[in-house]
């Protein structure tokens, strides 16, 4: 179905690319494109969309197949017949704000007859089990329920390949769950599916083959069976994510003396009529690294932020030190670190983000040294915080935390979306955190850091 | 999708003719015959909120007007002329309202349907989803600089072009991101498809639909009938 035959591509505006690549996914089979990110998977996804080289440019040679027929004279919408793409943030390329707007779109795009679009966007909405969010607006819905809504888009379409690039990155484990659950259902109807993902656990049931990609070529490829066999060293070395999925951890609560640094009594959360959680009675110590987790909607981000003092509780108060704080004094000591680093970062230079609102001193400047050299960013210091990539943000972000001298560090999510090399750097940063006497708060649903670094765990969901 | 919504061309002729009332009449005062009427179309529409804000909005107007006429009130910041101007434009603040609150994707089927170059259409979905997208984007950046302690009152007067560049520095970024999410989104959905759009939305003129135009028609001209062309 897909064909590469000495495909290679060079980006015009990097030096970023994939070398003579050669693969053939054959029709109705799923094969996974992984390997760290930055290596030439997102490439492999948009030469065959078509994306590169006609939107992103640069130097294409080889030959390309789709279906049998080399496609690189065609225009770019004609390709959209046969190649339908799912993409990583599936919020951020919705163009209706309703349900049934946005799965007709590519229909609509092509002018089909209205009774056609109307057919088919009602049977991809009820495919996907969607009708009973159908009145419901895009923005309110979970992140899972967003990714159903843009396969169920695609699906529209009914394209006989179907290319997703991190499908994952921004979805929870229930998320996950249910674009399995999809994707196992396209394979069943004979599509092609090609994805590129470096979570690779969910798709060991749907995958037929998995191909290792670094520095821009193809290193091997192993069958699902051949994968178990893999020893977790090698995996380590791979910088892949683990091919079991973990079994969600039971942390026990560890024997500590002291106050606490941080504790919440009887708190309790209402936003409108909802109760979002009522009654926590919560505690944190210095050095430990606290995991919250719970199902999407538990509130999780909520409690943080109130924790934060960013946001207000309903009832129950904060004490930090054994001391009733209200939340300008929260925000004094604690750092909160959003999961969307987009709107983190304000200056035009890492150095200068860590020095925000502190003062320069000789002492802090050799501390902030070496802070980015152990979160491997020292290479990066002059440049701006907008051409870091995710993980590089995240350790960032970290690193302000950091050097911001609170006592408390609150996270948000900060592995989703990133490789293991690079949740494994962040699993160290964490516990260097809590090594210099911080308590570490951190919102994931990320098993593997669980078990990296976490110490104990708040469940939100109970 | 409401049962009772009028379908786009009769909101559209409905904007038309308050526009064209409001603007010839030569009775400024008598314009709240056509806000009757538009007060009625929102209730057959079932827009009883905003109907009501509306309404309140309105009826302050008219006790302004009533104590400046009669009582010789005098205004402070709000002169006297903006509130005769905003008592005659209500009719079609009320109508126009109305059609801009359509959901995008209706507007886009009626668009498509009268040839709308594609280009066009989509840059009215991308307008109608970039606001609710930067409202949530402005509030995440409010809150990582209060956690940056960047939102203190002393901060914001000492450096006022500093605070303004936090705030756009991290919008401007996130904007060209998002363009550029979209725009390969739309691409690899076949935007680029030449033709007429097609479109989910379609839907025929109604019973009601040809009733409310007449009523707009026949309401325009007995009011200037009543009140005069200027």
């Amino acid at each position: 179905m897909i064909r590469f035959e000495r495909v290679n591509f060079q980006y015009a505006d990097s030096e970023a690319g994939v070398t003579d690549i050669c693969l053939h996914v054959r029709k109705g089979e799923c094969v996974v494109l992984t390997g760290p990110s930055g290596n030439g998977k997102t490439t492999l996804i948009r030469l065959v969309n078509g994306l590169a080289p006609a939107f992103y440019t640069g130097r294409f040679s080889g030959c390309i197949q789709i279906d049998g027929k080399d496609r690189s004279g065609e225009p770019l919408w004609k390709r959209g017949k046969t190649v339908g793409s799912v993409f990583q943030d599936p919020g951020s390329q919705f163009f209706s704000s309703e349900m049934p707007g946005e799965v007709a779109f590519s229909c609509e795009n092509y002018g089909f007859p209205h009774e056609k679009i109307v057919l088919r966007t009602d049977v991809a909405i009820r495919r996907f089990r969607l009708e009973q969010l159908r009145d419901r607006s895009l923005d309110v819905l979970s992140s899972g329920e967003k990714q159903r809504t843009a396969v169920a888009s695609v699906y529209a379409m009914n394209p006989p390949v179907y290319v997703c690039d991190e499908p994952t990155a921004n979805l929870d484990g229930q998320g996950v769950k249910e674009l399995r659950e999809v994707l196992q259902g396209l394979k069943r109807e004979g599509c092609t599916l090609l994805i590129a993902e470096h979570r690779i656990s969910w798709l060991m049931d749907v995958a037929d083959r998995f191909v290792y990609i670094r520095d821009g070529a193809i290193q091997w490829e192993r069958t699902p069976k051949q994968m178990r066999l893999l020893p977790s060293e090698v995996m380590k070395q791979l910088e892949l994510r683990a091919v079991q999925h973990c079994m969600p951890s039971r942390l026990s609560i560890p024997a500590v003396t002291g106050s606490p640094l941080l504790s919440l009594k009887s708190l309790s959360c209402k936003r409108g009529k909802h109760t979002i959680w009522e009654n926590l009675n919560l505690a944190a110590w210095a050095g430990q690294i606290i995991a919250i987790t719970g199902h999407n909607g538990a509130g999780k981000t909520t409690l943080a932020k109130i924790v934060a003092g960013l946001e207000r509780p309903s009832k129950g108060s904060i004490s930090l030190h054994g001391r009733k704080a209200g939340s300008s004094r929260r925000r004094k000591s604690c750092w909160y670190s959003s999961n969307d680093t987009g709107t983190q970062f304000f200056t035009n230079s890492v150095t200068e983000e860590l020095f925000l609102g502190i003062f320069r001193t000789e002492e802090q400047l050799e501390r902030a040294r070496n802070l980015l050299k152990k979160l491997d960013l020292y290479a990066y210091k002059d440049a701006h915080p907008a051409i870091l990539s995710c993980g590089q943000k995240q350790r960032l972000s970290i690193a302000c935390g950091l050097l911001s001298d609170r006592k408390i560090l609150l996270f948000d999510e900060p592995t989703s979306g990133l490789d293991g090399g690079n949740m494994r750097k962040i699993a160290s940063a964490l516990e260097d955190a809590a090594a210099e006497g911080k308590a570490v708060l951190v919102i994931t649903h990320d098993e593997e850091l669980i078990q990296a670094c976490c110490s104990f765990q708040w469940d939100l969901s109970k | 999708m409401r049962e009772t919504a009028l379908s786009v061309p009769v909101k559209v002729w409905a904007t038309a003719c308050a526009i064209l009332g409001v603007s010839l009449t030569a009775n400024t005062l008598l314009t709240c015959f056509l806000a009757l009427l538009a007060f009625c179309q929102l209730v057959f529409e079932k827009r009883w909120r905003l109907c009501l804000t509306f309404g309140v909005f309105y009826l302050a107007l008219v006790l302004l007007l009533y104590l400046i006429r009669f009582h010789s009130l005098r205004m402070v910041v709000f002169s006297e002329f903006y509130v005769l101007m905003f008592y005659n434009l209500m009719p079609v603040f009320l109508v126009a309202w109305d059609l801009i609150t359509t959901p995008p994707g209706q507007l886009s089927a009626a668009l498509s349907k009268i040839h709308t170059p594609t280009p066009v259409i989509l840059g009215l979905l991308v307008v109608f989803r970039f606001f609710p997208t930067m409202k949530a984007e402005l509030k995440g950046i409010r809150q990582s600089m209060k956690n940056r302690r960047l939102t203190g009152p002393v901060q914001v007067l000492r450096h006022p072009a500093v605070t303004c560049e936090y705030v756009l520095v991290p919008m401007l970024l996130r904007c060209l991101q998002i363009a550029d999410q979209l725009s390969v989104s739309a691409i690899a959905r076949g935007a680029q498809s030449p033709g007429v759009r097609g479109s989910y939305y379609a839907r025929k003129l109604q019973l009601a639909d040809f009733l409310w135009m007449g009523i707009w028609a026949i309401g325009t001209i007995l009011f200037f009938i009543i009140g005069g062309i200027k």
